[in-house]
């Protein structure tokens, strides 16, 4: 499965330029127009990164993550997942890298077959940045009231961790 | 977002200054710095991603990806136009298929097209922001390549059950805008087709 997926993005770069190429496509262009648009996205979804950075940097030190997880654990308990996964949970929407750090720390401290890092990384792999994503997507256009696109991605991700500590314990 | 940012940054910073007040401003350029670095990476996938989107439109490739799967976004996205749509399905599939940096520059052109002017972010905006939020990955190569290091018996075998998570979570997260779009569309004064109008708006 591994292997498959790491020559899928090489074969896959190889097919466009081939075919780019044998269809008269300036692939020189195509690339340095790519490096051109890229700089000008970068630049607008910037600001937005930073913002948003700043905000979950200081949630995770000022240990308001912390309190919020001894908050909500009893919450999470009852709905099946174990508290060792509350952190991890409640730091998965606001931080990718953040809650990659809390997974590898899990996988070291309880070995990485056990049912807390299946689990783990069931609920890492099967959900998003939620934050991120809702403000990068809509850094560059004129909306900034997002209506309920946030508590329903949020109950989303809540109900994706609910349903991975279910399935680890079937599967 | 505003009332979100604000409620963090403020509770935080309150929280800092009982617990330690000599960490908050360091933190806050912490965070800063993070943002720098981690977009100085996405400048590089950008650049790469956007050149080779750039070729997959000129030879044709994306509108006919886009084509192959309109019968699904068509009905999803009600409204949008032919482009938009190959987007959204190019986005869905760069995400399928765990190339992230690929979807994002895809999903913002997207979601440029789908707005309407005003503020508010449209019902297809978020349902797009909900599919995206909720993750469609079908390999989650990091969490496995994580697995994989840390000495794993089977690292894939969370792949399995990662898919079934993100399905129920997607599948119950565009059902409960759909619910919520259509209550809303319904209680409208009464349009004489509420659907057939937003098309040409």
């Amino acid at each position: 499965m591994r292997a498959l997926s790491e020559f899928f993005l090489p074969v896959f770069i190889i097919a466009v330029l081939a075919i780019g190429f044998f269809c008269r496509v300036n692939v020189y262009d195509s690339f340095v127009t790519g490096a051109r648009e890229g700089v000008k996205l970068v630049l607008s979804v910037f600001p937005y990164i930073c913002a948003v950075l700043i905000a979950t940097e200081l949630f995770s030190v000022s240990g308001m993550s912390a309190a919020l997880t001894d908050l909500l654990a009893p919450l999470f308990r009852f709905l099946g997942i174990p508290e060792q996964l509350c952190e991890l949970v409640i730091v998965r929407p606001l931080s990718g890298n953040g809650s990659l750090a809390v997974l590898e720390k899990l996988i070291a401290e309880y070995g990485a077959d056990s049912y807390i890092a299946r689990c783990g990384s069931v609920i890492v792999g099967a959900s998003e940045t939620v934050f991120y994503v809702c403000t990068v997507y809509v850094s560059t256009t004129k909306v900034h009231k997002l209506r309920y696109a946030l508590p329903v991605s949020l109950f989303c991700t809540l109900l994706g961790a609910v349903v991975s500590c279910l399935l680890c314990t079937l599967m | 977002m505003n009332g979100v940012f604000f409620v963090m940054m403020f509770s935080s910073l309150v929280m800092t200054i009982f617990v330690s007040p000599s960490q908050a401003f360091p933190a806050m350029i912490d965070g800063a710095s993070g943002a720098i670095a981690l977009s100085l990476k996405l400048c590089a996938i950008y650049a790469i991603w956007l050149s080779v989107l750039d070729i997959m439109n000129k030879v044709g490739m994306s509108k006919a990806l886009g084509r192959a799967c309109s019968p699904l976004t068509r009905k999803l996205f009600k409204g949008e136009d032919g482009e938009t749509l190959d987007l959204i399905t190019l986005n869905f599939t760069a995400n399928f298929l765990g190339m992230g940096g690929a979807a994002t520059p895809l999903g913002i052109k997207a979601m440029e097209r789908m707005q309407d002017g005003t503020p508010r972010a449209t019902d297809n905006m978020i349902l797009f922001l909900v599919i995206n939020a909720t993750s469609i990955q079908l390999i989650p190569a990091t969490v496995v390549g994580l697995r994989a290091a840390a000495g794993s018996a089977s690292p894939g075998d969370i792949i399995l059950p990662s898919l079934l998570a993100t399905s129920v979570a997607t599948v119950v997260g565009v059902a409960i805008v759909k619910a919520l779009s259509a209550k809303k569309t319904r209680k409208k004064p009464s349009p004489p087709a509420p659907l057939k109008g937003a098309r040409f708006e």
